[in-house]
């Protein structure tokens, strides 16, 4: 008898317990996601209801040359970033790891300052630095290509400055997953590797990147999703301009929901992004996880 | 049974609580867009206002300008959590009829504010009205774009005449070779408008369009109809030239090009009335270092026309709510007073859309004001499409497409095609 009570007891505490966050997450995540699904089959404004239209909007994104534009532009800007800045964080977190007491506080901070601020300070900063009368880094350009060059104005130099940007103001998180990593692994296997006569090579190789695999496929999928979801950068950066060539799928939601009041078609692109975003994600860190278990 | 009775006597309390100031005094919520040199005279104005009137209080917030400002009105108006009255540009007024957020200015509304439709210019008012013909809003100023320039440069040419007048500007050859006299003067960059910028781009691209009588969009939705797409082109090339003589500076942003002109550097500057009070303050102080003047943009195509736009009062719907009618007496009370005392708006450049304060002593004798109100009758309002206006995709165009053209990054046939391309496809 007693367990039995002391069964549902623990039932009711732990329903208690979790209740608050289920109701949470129905109030303010599924209960959107359905309306959502079903705003994009009609043609609603942003604020209302609208007619039921069936596969419309879809079919209209299909034809809509801006939404290929948008996703390769995407797909740019995640090579751009996602493995070069775990590489840079990888890099920057084993040169970190070196070092010792204050120096290495002080590193971190400074490497993680950027990561504090806020994407509009980031952006202005930026902009500021890159202005083409007036920024700094201009001469640095022109010492390079021979001439100023109006980094947002410019279709080849846009994407790459703001991914450029973009590793710079994100990466001091990675450093620290890294770092963390770094530190889980055993000085003991570092010992015994190095009394078998271990090169410093095959140490990162045969120790530190098999061991720091799990963080890696991490730190590579978080980035992932957060690149496929670039959004206030480029719009506060280049608006999608010159011409298209830094338009990007939450660009175009934006456009289509809060400048042109179609709330259902813009409902149809954020579910495809949504789709695409979990699919790829899913898919890169099952890939990851076959590739570590082959170490 | 506690409870209940604790909920009615508080909602009582709330009950009470709103009634009884209503009843002594109106308070209406004010939203603008106006911030620097406008929100300092807007600010003034309401003050004034309130000093004036202890029965109605404006309680006025400034918001940003361009969509932040028209999506918050959309999200809070459908809600019922608007303001009482709102600025608006009048070339936005198509999209908020779209949206279902503006409520219609009825012929007793324009009585209560004192006001009737003879008094505005009518191209001001003809665009505060709807397809159906209904008003929508009430003109307050006509703005647009005109020509700064900067004396001297120059002094001696056949450009300035006795009085030290711009004149002799009458083609786009003539412009041209005003241009050619200031870089021979010494100007490095004769014109400057923000060649990088949406609004700098289309200002002067509408500007250039509407002068050879070409349309944007038609009643029909087409855009660029007929040989408007041709007109397009020679507005572009015609810039385009502008770029690759080095005449105006590459992909200037809007304050780099007011400082540009400030600093002495241009000869003209194409730019919103708006910046007419900081070239007074800069003269006034001593700081600009120059004689300036400003005129209607000139002819430099077939016709004679520029490019403009009005803000305006318009009343938001209250979500599924009327708006008592009393408070909408007080609105049209204030909307009214303002126009009367419109003429400290156009302090801040503007042209007044009431004509009795356009047409005061006060006003034909604010310079530089009076030199270029007569574009008021002659102005070019943008299409009437809920892809143009303020912060619309016809702005997006411009920065997007029309400013690479200009700089070389397509041909002007290729940009106009692009532009026809994406204002179709905004249109679904």
């Amino acid at each position: 008898m007693a367990m039995i009570r002391n069964k549902s007891r623990h039932r009711l505490v732990a329903i208690s317990l979790i209740l608050p966050f289920v109701a949470i997450f129905a109030l303010v995540f599924a209960y959107p996601v359905v309306e959502v699904v079903r705003m994009s089959f009609t043609d609603a404004p942003l604020i209302g209801d609208g007619d039921w239209v069936g596969l419309a909007n879809y079919r209209r994104l299909l034809t809509d040359s801006l939404f290929y534009t948008s996703l390769v532009n995407n797909g740019y800007f995640v090579l751009l970033t996602v493995i070069p800045t775990t590489i840079i964080a990888l890099m920057i977190a084993l040169a970190v790891s070196r070092m010792s007491g204050r120096m290495q506080a002080l590193a971190l901070v400074l490497f993680f300052t950027p990561y504090v601020l806020p994407v509009s300070v980031v952006t202005q900063i930026w902009s500021w630095m890159l202005d083409f009368q007036f920024g700094v880094l201009q001469p640095v350009i022109e010492f390079f290509t021979g001439k100023p060059v109006p980094v947002f104005k410019n279709p080849f130099w846009v994407m790459p400055t703001v991914a450029v940007v973009t590793i710079w103001w994100t990466n001091g998180f990675n450093v620290l997953l890294f770092l963390a990593g770094l530190r889980n692994i055993s000085e003991e296997l570092y010992e015994a590797a190095r009394l078998d006569g271990a090169t410093r090579r095959q140490l990162f190789f045969q120790v530190t990147w098999p061991l720091l695999w799990p963080v890696t496929a991490l730190v590579l999928t978080l980035q992932l999703i957060l690149q496929l979801k670039i959004f206030d950068q480029i719009y506060l950066l280049s608006e999608g301009g010159p011409f298209n060539s830094s338009y990007v799928l939450l660009l175009m939601v934006y456009r289509e929901a809060f400048q042109l009041n179609n709330g259902g078609y813009a409902a149809a692109i954020s579910l495809v992004l949504f789709l695409l975003i979990v699919v790829i994600s899913v898919l890169q860190f099952q890939i990851l996880r076959i590739g570590g278990k082959n170490k | 049974m506690k409870f209940r009775t604790i909920a009615r006597i508080s909602a009582i309390a709330a009950l009470a609580g709103l009634a009884a100031p209503a009843s002594a005094q109106q308070t209406i919520t004010w939203w603008d867009f106006f911030v620097g040199g406008d929100g300092v005279r807007m600010k003034a104005l309401i003050d004034e206002f309130n000093e004036e009137h202890p029965d109605v209080q404006i309680e006025a917030t400034s918001l940003e300008w361009g969509t932040p400002f028209y999506t918050k009105i959309r999200t809070s108006s459908a809600v019922g959590q608007g303001p009482d009255v709102m600025s608006y540009h009048l070339s936005r007024i198509p999209l908020g009829l779209d949206e279902g957020v503006l409520t219609p200015i009825t012929d007793a509304d324009l009585e209560a504010a004192g006001l009737s439709g003879d008094d505005f210019f009518e191209s001001a008012f003809e665009a505060a009205k709807g397809p159906d013909g209904t008003l929508y809003a009430v003109p307050f100023d006509v703005h647009s774009i005109v020509l700064y320039y900067n004396k001297s440069y120059l002094e001696g040419s056949r450009f300035l005449d006795d009085e030290g007048k711009l004149t002799g500007i009458e083609s786009v050859a003539d412009f041209e070779e005003a241009m050619q006299t200031a870089v021979d003067n010494g100007s490095e960059t004769p014109l400057t408008y923000a060649t990088g910028d949406d609004g700098g781009v289309f200002r002067v691209f509408y500007t250039l369009l509407s002068q050879q009588g070409g349309t944007l969009i038609d009643d029909e939705g087409q855009i660029l109809p007929g040989d408007s797409t041709e007109k397009a082109i020679t507005a572009i090339e015609t810039m385009t030239k502008w770029q690759s003589e080095g005449w105006q500076p590459e992909q200037a942003l809007y304050e780099a090009s007011v400082a540009l002109f400030t600093s002495g550097r241009s000869a003209f500057h194409m730019n919103g009335v708006w910046e007419v009070p900081t070239m007074t303050d800069l003269a006034a102080d001593g700081s600009l270092g120059f004689e300036w003047g400003a005129v209607e943009v000139p002819k430099l195509m077939e016709t004679q026309t520029t490019w403009a736009d009005s803000h305006a009062w318009a009343i938001p719907i209250q979500g599924e709510e009327e708006m008592d009618p009393e408070k909408r007496e007080a609105v049209m009370q204030i909307i009214g007073w303002m126009e009367e005392h419109a003429i400290q708006w156009a302090d801040a450049g503007h042209i007044p859309a009431y004509k009795p304060v356009a047409e005061s002593d006060e006003f034909t004798s604010m310079e530089p004001n009076a030199t270029y109100s007569s574009l008021a009758e002659r102005a070019t309002y943008e299409p009437r499409s809920e892809v143009a206006g303020v912060a619309s995709p016809a702005y997006d165009a411009a920065v997007n497409i029309i400013s690479p053209a200009i700089h070389g990054y397509m041909s002007p046939e290729e940009a106009v095609e692009q532009t026809k391309a994406e204002l179709q496809r905004r249109m679904q």
